[in-house]
Parts: C-alpha cells; sequence; structure tokens
C-alpha cells in the first residue's frame, strides 16, 4: 500500500511537472485536482507547499520572536507542544535533541503552547517558564497569545509539528505531522518522521513524507 | 405444602427467565489490551446490522473523559436496539492494569474497552479509520455493515450524539 501511495506521488508528480513546461493554466488545474483527492484539504489552516505566516509570540525568557528575527536559518522546526500532554511530555526530550542536532545546521526549533490557560491551567505562562527551566529547553518556548496563530497554521493536536523551509523571503510548509513512530518508547522508533524531512532539506531534496498523523492532545479552548 | 411447591416453581421460573433475557441481551464486558488494529477493527467492522458506536479515549484526556458520562447514558438508552459501543482508549500499555482499569471500575464504563498500543502503526491505523483524523482526541465514529457512516474529531454533544445514532439506526 505505502508503495502503491509512494509510487502514486511519484506520478503526479512526474505529470505535473511535464505540465508545467506546456502551460500554467494546466499546472493549476492539476494541482487543484490532486489537491482536492487528498484528505488534507478537508481540514483548515496549511497544506504543503503554503507559506506559512509569521508571528511576535513571548517566549518563557519573556523576549518576542519572530521567525524573521533568524535571518542565518534556512528554516525551522515549528512544533506545537505543551506542558499537560503525555504525548508532548513524551517528546520533550526528543525536542531538545532535535534543535541540538539541526539548529546549528540552520533549523531550529521553535515551540508553541497553542493552549488557552484558562482552559488548561497547567500551561500557564509561569509553569511553561518551569517547564522550559526543569527540563532545559534550548530552543524558544512561546505562547499563543490569543490563540491567534494555531489556527491559522490548522494544528489540531500537541505535538503538531510544522517544518518550514525559506525561499525567497517566505516560509514556506514542508512537513506537517508527527516526529516519529513511537511516542512511548524513543528506542523502539524505527521511522524519524522529522528528522528524514529536514535531512532532505538540507541536502536539497523533496520531503518523501511529507504528512503523517499520531494521536496527540487536542488543544484547549476556553469554552 | 402445595403453595409452597407453588412458590417453588414460581421463583424458579423467574429466576430462569432472568437468566435467559442476561445471556440474550447482555454478554459479559471485554476489557482487552491489544497491539494489533486489526483485531481491534474487526469488533466494528462486522456485516451485520448493528449499529457500532466507537469512541476513541484515554483516561488522561480531559474533553474525552468530559464526554464519557454522556456516552455511558446513551449505551444504556440505546442496549435493547442492535446497538453496540466500543471504547478504545489510547492510554499506554503500561497503565492497563493500573490507571485504565481502575477508571472503568470507578467510573461504570459499561462498553467494551480496549486499549490500542500499536504505536507505531498509528500513521496507517489512523487514516484507516478516517482521511481527515488528524490524531486528536477525542474522536467518534459509527458503523454499520463494517461501513463508516460517521465520523467527527472532538468532543459530541449528548444530542448531536443521540440524534445521528438515530439516524443511521
Amino acid at each position: 500500500m505505502k508503495k502503491f501511495l509512494a509510487l502514486a506521488l511519484f506520478a503526479t508528480a512526474f505529470i505535473s511537472c511535464k505540465k508545467e513546461t506546456t502551460t500554467t493554466t494546466d499546472v493549476a488545474n492539476n494541482d487543484t485536482i490532486t489537491k482536492t483527492e487528498e484528505p488534507a484539504t478537508e481540514r483548515t489552516g496549511y497544506n504543503i507547499g503554503d507559506e506559512a505566516t509569521d508571528f511576535s509570540l513571548k517566549g518563557t525568557d519573556d523576549k518576542m520572536y519572530s521567525l524573521s528575527q533568524f535571518a542565518n536559518a534556512k528554516g525551522f522546526i515549528v512544533i506545537f507542544t505543551c506542558n499537560h500532554c503525555p504525548y508532548a511530555k513524551a517528546y520533550e526530550e526528543r525536542i531538545v535533541a532535535l534543535d541540538a542536532k539541526y539548529k546549528s545546521l540552520g533549523y531550529p526549533v521553535i515551540a508553541i503552547n497553542p493552549n488557552d490557560p484558562a482552559a488548561q491551567p497547567e500551561d500557564n505562562f509561569d509553569l511553561m517558564k518551569t517547564r522550559a527551566k526543569e527540563k532545559g529547553f534550548t530552543f524558544p518556548y512561546l505562547m499563543d497569545e490569543g490563540q491567534k496563530i494555531y489556527p491559522q497554521y490548522g494544528a489540531t493536536k500537541t505535538p503538531h509539528v510544522y517544518i518550514l523551509q525559506k525561499e525567497n523571503g517566505k516560509n514556506i510548509v514542508k512537513y506537517i505531522g508527527a516526529i516519529d513512530n513511537n511516542h512511548e518508547n524513543a528506542n523502539d522508533v524505527t521511522e524519524k518522521y522529522v528528522e528524514a524531512a529536514v535531512d532532505a532539506l538540507l541536502k536539497n531534496e523533496p520531503v518523501k513524507q511529507t504528512e503523517t498523523v499520531a494521536i496527540g492532545c487536542t488543544i484547549k479552548v476556553k469554552k | 405444602m402445595k403453595k409452597f411447591i407453588g412458590i417453588c416453581t414460581l421463583l424458579l421460573t423467574i429466576t430462569s427467565c432472568d437468566k435467559k433475557a442476561e445471556t440474550a441481551v447482555e454478554k459479559p464486558q471485554v476489557i482487552e489490551l491489544s497491539t494489533d488494529y486489526n483485531s481491534v477493527f474487526n469488533q466494528f467492522t462486522k456485516q451485520n446490522d448493528t449499529l457500532y458506536v466507537v469512541n476513541f479515549w484515554a483516561t488522561w484526556c480531559q474533553p474525552c473523559v468530559e464526554e464519557l458520562p454522556d456516552f455511558m447514558k446513551i449505551n444504556n438508552e440505546f442496549k435493547t436496539d442492535k446497538f453496540k459501543m466500543i471504547l478504545v482508549s489510547l492510554d499506554k500499555g503500561s497503565d492497563f492494569e493500573t490507571k485504565v482499569k481502575d477508571y472503568i471500575k470507578t467510573n461504570n464504563i459499561s462498553p467494551d474497552v480496549y486499549v490500542l498500543t500499536d504505536n507505531k502503526r498509528m500513521n496507517e491505523w489512523i487514516p484507516k479509520i478516517n482521511k481527515t483524523w488528524s490524531g486528536a482526541i477525542p474522536a467518534t465514529a459509527i458503523y454499520k455493515n463494517g461501513k463508516q457512516v460517521f465520523f467527527t474529531e472532538g468532543k459530541i454533544s449528548y444530542t448531536d450524539l443521540k440524534s445521528t445514532i438515530n439516524k443511521f439506526k
């Protein structure tokens, strides 16, 4: 099945590439067709290839952060995560490891807590500070104040990863999904989705698996 | 003496009737740990006219446990119909004997509960439930004749769930 999907994707990519050389309208048509067939269009937020919005959000160090500040970055590993969710907690150390590995290569981690602390007190700003200190976060851990950013990205849960690549000054979405294929046991991971995606981007190669899904905690909104 | 025999027979009939009714309607609750999603999916994709309401939840998931009482209420209301509720827990396998079983006992959770720990194949089985599912829980799906007739990600209200069930029943 996976093979078939890969082949199908490859075929679609090939076909759209071919058409690109003929007319631009064809490409547009083709794109819309492929998109409607993908499950991705049924949710809100970004699809692969969309431009991601920048933001100005406060980090646990009380400084404001925007993607535009990272002049030397080639892209970003944006992770919607939080304090309370067991799935998010299970990934804390792996997120630190991702930042350690990829920040110097041009893909820093930017963590954003999308939850409303009024709905989930454990995710309030003070406790975010505590968690960042306890776990030795080496990356900005930002509060999505007013919950304006996560809906634009289309994040629905924590953890939820968006890998962005800078292209002509725009941050283009290259991967959406999970960190790897085993939240419960880091030693028994057989597919490192985020690493594979960033490694491909670093080599200027297309990301093979652009979207994955995994169980996560719903983003908490005040009723 | 005759009276006594009469009462005895009456009692016997009542007890046997009771038993019959019990075995016909209620099967013992299944509480299982499963590492294979296929074995769990087989429980609600059977080719019959029973309506299967499947809820994905976890004991640590606040919105999930908030909506469970409504699910219990629905389960009681429909239990005489061709209806079956299945709860698929996404708790850790290591929490099965403790947290999950305790939760079921304390909260009188009556439907069958499967703790699904097919972690490494999440990217395979989540889209098999529904292509639009991002993996956030709670999520609820309804099946009939092996086919999904309804899916929603996030909480569902008592009235919405009830009207949806009535629509497909």
